[in-house]
């Protein structure tokens, strides 16, 4: 057992492949800035359907989300790379492929589209609408009254949450590595294929991500509270 | 023979880091006999009706109930030791408490939460429980309640079940937190006339309140406190018909319409 | 439509096995973590001896991605501490762990949440602290967190998708195999995923309409 636990902590095989390892790290954040750009898109478009006026508007919104925040992410990977290229296909008649980064970063970012849509919408109703009247009163136009009063508040009302989903949607770029995406859990098992030492390998693996998140997110939270500080006190 | 006070209030201080707020409280208080504090927030009303049982611990000084110590137990050979928290908790019953923040429970119902403490507590079972509830119930008018959940009721109807709860321990004294503050003004009425019905009944009571009118013709005297000494004290005329101290006399005329 | 009927109702009864697996799997997780978070989270605020590691465990389950965190359970653990011994275990231990760690969170958030006032009236009448814990701390706690707690259920079947990778013969599990056998995934796909969608969207609005009855019942906000 303790030989066990020592191998398991002994980061000498993790360091002799940190180049590929760290390849891999860096695919995971390449996958995750994508795909954040996607779902933040996709999500703003779907929150200001869900404020509209129109019901048809608000009916298609409330679609999208809950259709996507109820969805595993590891079917919905699975469902874009292998079915909706066929789906495609049959519509446009002819045969249609993509590598499995495209798949990836379309999954996920619809996914978590769902989610930052419901945090936009909560952001953009907490706005008391007096502010859109004192806005008006001082003559501004309802473009100036969007960008300058309501989104700079819900981007601060948003935040914490917001924080939340992006570490969530990190967390989920390491099973893109399921449809040989390139990332460091992809890269990790294929050492463990010719190696065959899963213990040193995977444990690394684990901390690496953990320290990852830990740092990011605390810094993130921390950078975020103290910017909303200013106005919140 | 001399009457053992009911409460008795012996030098007390408190102060929180170097905010000194009690500095020398001293009074008693006599078996059905009501009295009420009044003065500017910030006074010490408050902490002073919490250290009284013990829901703040005192810095210094000591309050008797019926000439019991709350603080400290004087053994046989006459040394005195800090009491332990399980005794603070018994001598704890005997003092009802009304906050104003109600601090109902809110995953009981009203008839949970008045015979929580006299089935946990005293060891009652539940059967006498539910007919001292209802009777305490009663007491406050709100029998026909004792099935909801304290969510559904007004604010006022929240106080009277907080006192049917601090009733059901049949305390010796009840201490109220400013009982009133916290409801709309036509929610207060139903409150203090259940407050006078106790007073009537010969309930021994120390009441922290803003309500000038109940402090003057429902207790039978009046403490006001400043700057967390006893500025004054006497029956309620001579502090609202002459009061001799200056402070005094400038609070009470904020309150005179 | 014969496609529907050839890959998806004529298969129903592999996939119904599957789906049964699931439940079975995140169920079991949900309890584990339920029990293992509440104890996290007293741990943390109530055992200063141990609080250091309690809150370690907390934020290293929280923060390592399930995907990693279940390799490394189903893989390293048996070397380590020769358990698990089946991937059927390692697949809940893996999902209960990540969400014992979110739960102790949320406890904890729920403890604090409760008045200091709701606690006083209990020591003022004559309640012992763990009388005071035990009767009016922990259910009030419980009730404000219930919504939530439904909520990670919903995480918990999310996530259990991955435990097909360690061959645990779940729903996602069963329709990959006979996406191998018969080469037509849409289908099959399809359904598997509208399944899950149902699954979690139900639970999902369990938990709303628990927030919303609390909230009318007991005048509680969901924490």
């Amino acid at each position: 057992m303790s030989d066990a636990l020592l191998e398991a902590i002994n980061p000498a095989m993790f360091w002799e492949y940190r180049l590929v390892l760290m390849r891999g790290l860096a695919f995971n954040a390449y996958v995750f800035f994508s795909s954040a750009s996607v779902a933040l898109a996709v999500g703003l478009m779907a929150a200001l359907l869900r404020v509209n006026r129109a019901w048809p508007f608000r009916w298609i919104g409330t679609l999208h989300v809950e259709l996507f925040r109820n969805a595993p992410d590891y079917i919905m990977i699975v469902w874009v790379h292998f079915v909706l290229p066929l789906l495609l296909g049959k519509l446009l008649g002819q045969r249609i492929e993509w590598p499995p980064f495209v798949s990836a970063v379309v999954a996920l970012g619809f996914v978590y589209s769902g989610y930052f849509a419901e945090t936009f919408r909560a952001g953009i109703q907490s706005i008391p609408l007096g502010h859109l009247d004192a806005g008006r009163a001082c003559g501004m136009s309802e473009r100036q009254i969007l960008w300058r009063i309501v989104l700079p508040q819900v981007v601060r009302r948003m935040l914490p949450e917001a924080t939340n989903q992006f570490v969530s949607l990190f967390k989920a770029t390491t099973i893109v590595s399921l449809i040989a995406v390139p990332d460091l859990m992809y890269q990790v098992s294929m050492v463990i294929q010719t190696e065959m030492r899963p213990l040193p390998l995977y444990t690394s693996a684990a901390l690496t991500y953990f320290a990852v998140i830990y740092v990011v997110a605390g810094t993130l939270r921390l950078l975020s509270e103290r910017w909303r500080n200013k106005i919140y006190a | 023979m001399v009457e053992v006070p009911a409460i008795r209030v012996v030098e007390l201080r408190k102060s929180f880091g170097t905010l000194d707020v009690l500095r020398g409280v001293s009074f008693d208080v006599h078996r059905g006999n009501v009295v009420s504090m009044i003065g500017a927030s910030g006074s010490g009303k408050s902490t002073l009706l919490r250290c009284i049982n013990r829901l703040e611990t005192p810095s210094a000084g000591e309050v008797y109930i019926d000439g019991e110590p709350m603080g400290a137990r004087v053994g046989a050979n006459g040394q005195s030791s800090a009491r332990p928290l399980v005794e603070i908790n018994r001598m704890r019953r005997d003092l009802g408490m009304v906050f104003q923040q109600f601090n109902l429970w809110p995953h009981m119902t009203v008839l949970g939460n008045v015979i929580e403490a006299p089935i946990r507590v005293r060891g009652m079972s539940r059967k006498d429980a539910r007919a001292l509830g209802e009777e305490c119930l009663a007491q406050v008018h709100l029998s026909e309640k004792s099935s909801e959940y304290p969510a559904r009721l007004s604010g006022g109807q929240q106080q009277r079940v907080a006192i049917a709860r601090a009733l059901a321990m049949r305390p010796k004294a009840m201490l109220f937190d400013e009982p009133t503050s916290s409801l709309d003004p036509e929610l207060t009425d139903e409150v203090l006339s259940v407050m006078r019905e106790l007073a009537g009944r010969g309930m021994t009571m120390i009441v922290v309140t803003h309500e000038m009118g109940f402090a003057r013709d429902a207790s039978d005297r009046v403490m006001f406190l400043h700057n967390g000494q006893i500025e004054e004290e006497g029956p309620p005329e001579q502090i609202f018909g002459a009061p001799r101290s200056e402070r005094c006399r400038q609070f009470l005329s904020k309150y005179r319409q | 439509m014969s496609n529907w009927e050839r890959l998806v109702w004529n298969q129903r009864e592999i996939l119904i096995k599957g789906l049964l697996v699931t439940i079975e799997v995140c169920l079991i997780a949900f309890a584990f973590a339920i029990v293992g978070g509440l104890i996290l989270c007293l741990v943390r605020m109530y055992v200063r001896p141990l609080r250091p590691l309690a809150i370690a465990l907390i934020e290293f389950f929280r923060a390592t991605p399930i995907f990693v965190q279940l390799m490394w359970v189903a893989y390293v653990w048996p070397e380590l501490f020769g358990w698990p011994n089946t991937f059927f275990t390692a697949g809940w231990l893996a999902l209960g762990l990540q969400s014992s760690g979110y739960l102790a969170e949320t406890f904890r958030a729920g403890i604090e949440a409760v008045p200091a006032g709701h606690r006083e009236a209990g020591y003022s009448v004559g309640m012992s602290p763990f009388q005071v814990f035990r009767r009016i701390v922990l259910p009030e706690t419980l009730l404000t967190v219930a919504p939530s707690i439904v909520n990670q259920f919903t995480v918990i079947v999310k996530s259990s998708t991955l435990i097909s990778v360690i061959t645990v013969p779940d729903l996602m599990l069963q329709a990959l195999k006979l996406v191998h056998v018969w080469f037509e995934p849409i289908e099959i796909l399809t359904a598997t995923a509208a399944a899950y969608i149902l699954f979690v969207f139900l639970v999902s609005a369990a938990g709303k309409a628990l927030a919303d009855f609390h909230r009318r019942r007991f005048g509680l906000a969901a924490a």
